[in-house]
């Protein structure tokens, strides 16, 4: 495995000190982490907080990892694990939302727990991306989208892609990356400016 | 190298295809360059938006976070200076063992100091002064006793019987030889919490050692029969 070498070198780096190799890390894991945390807590704000608990968890743990498995099979146990821990911990303390309640205090934590819920906006545009990245999808040609859906449904490797699709690995890496390209200027075009509107939102 | 073999790069990093040395250039280069990292991000959102998944954002501060968060930290190896006089973390059993040694010195301490009050202290009235009945290979033979002129008959009894007792030393030179009774009493004491193996040992050798160090030098005074001239 070529990201296992990669991952395993951004660690010893880690553990000689380079604080900033672990930002690569969690550069590289962060969606998938996210996406794995997704199982147990719907809210995404939510499975973001517990993505980071599990990263910093991850970092404190970092001395004793040694390489026996890959770095994200580690961090994968450390992640289910925080995500479970959190699920529990809510269903002890579960919101309790008091009509007449008086005190500010109160009255300003709830406002907080609501924010971490998603709001009308952020669904807005989760659906407006969906809608944007769906007809682009539409628009690519056969090879390119059959080879990204390949890739992102199924989670083929692009070995196994190549022998799907009857092309040589680099074509896949190629069809892939066009494939993603041209997504990717759609995106830029309808969110041109506004980028940074999930922030906002979220 | 151009931005679209850089681009195709990242592509391949994103699924875990990349090689390692370039998988480890190219990750330094996404840390410091804000246009890749954006990228990546929106890579992960087309990923999400294929799979349908739910909560799809084309940016997300996860990673500044993280980097803020650990910032804080200590780095990984380094023992924060809060923690290097920690002594609750010593193993249980070391922490047990000092306890152990410390109830230890002050016993030997305390027998120490009781031995040196020896011949001061009041001893176990219980334990006679003598005669003390020795084996026979400790006494010296006594020559039996003869009539002499002028003693009556029941004074050579009383002298045959008295020939069978021989008084050793160290019942000789007098109750300093018995434990003292604070030392016994201390012994007994402890040894109800101690195995039976211990506590015979332990008494033995106090009784023992004060009785038997002197016995080997002793000479067993027999009986002396008076003879009046």
């Amino acid at each position: 495995m070529t990201a296992d070498a990669s991952d395993l070198s951004l660690v010893q780096r880690v553990q000689r000190g380079d604080k900033g190799a672990f930002d690569v890390l969690v550069l590289k894991y962060q969606h998938k982490v996210v996406k794995l945390v997704m199982r147990y807590v719907r809210n995404p704000a939510e499975a973001e907080d517990i993505a980071q608990d599990a990263f910093i968890k991850a970092y404190r743990a970092l001395p004793q990892f040694r390489g026996d498995s890959a770095f994200y099979t580690w961090l994968y146990r450390i992640a289910i694990n925080t995500a479970k821990n959190a699920v529990v911990a809510r269903d002890r303390n579960p919101v309790d939302f008091d009509l007449d309640m008086t005190n500010t205090e109160e009255s300003y934590e709830m406002q907080g727990r609501l924010k971490d819920s998603e709001t009308p906006e952020a669904l807005v545009l989760t659906d407006e991306i969906r809608t944007t990245v769906n007809a682009a999808i539409a628009n690519l040609p056969d090879d390119l989208r059959t080879a990204i859906v390949l890739r992102e449904l199924e989670g083929l490797s692009y070995e196994e892609i190549a022998a799907t699709m009857d092309c040589p690995v680099g074509t896949v890496r190629s069809r892939i990356f066009r494939a993603r390209e041209a997504i990717d200027s759609r995106l830029r075009e309808v969110f041109e400016g506004g980028l940074g509107r999930a922030e906002e939102i979220g | 190298m151009s931005n679209e073999e850089l681009e195709s790069q990242l592509s391949a990093m994103f699924d875990d295809e990349l090689p390692a040395p370039e998988c480890e250039l190219l990750a330094r280069r996404l840390a410091r360059d804000e246009q890749l990292r954006g990228r990546w991000g929106r890579y992960a959102a087309i990923g999400a938006c294929i799979r349908g998944e739910p909560g799809i954002r084309l940016e997300t501060t996860l990673a500044g976070k993280v980097s803020a968060a650990i910032k804080q930290e200590a780095a990984p190896g380094e023992v924060p200076a809060t923690q290097r006089r920690h002594y609750g973390a010593l193993h249980p059993w070391l922490t047990s063992l000092g306890g152990l040694a410390s109830a230890a010195a002050v016993a030997a301490v305390a027998i120490l100091w009781m031995r040196s009050q020896g011949p001061n202290v009041p001893q176990i009235a219980a334990v006679p002064p003598a005669p003390v009945r020795t084996p026979p290979a400790t006494a010296l033979p006594v020559a039996a006793p003869q009539l002499v002129s002028g003693q009556s008959p029941d004074h050579l009894r009383r002298a045959r019987e008295a020939d069978s007792y021989v008084i050793p030393a160290s019942a000789a030179q007098g109750p300093a030889l018995v434990p003292p009774t604070e030392l016994a009493n201390y012994m007994v004491a402890h040894s109800a919490y101690s195995g039976p193996l211990l506590r015979r040992n332990a008494l033995s050798a106090l009784v023992g050692e004060d009785s038997a160090a002197p016995a080997v030098t002793a000479q067993p005074i027999a009986a002396t029969v008076v003879t009046q001239k």
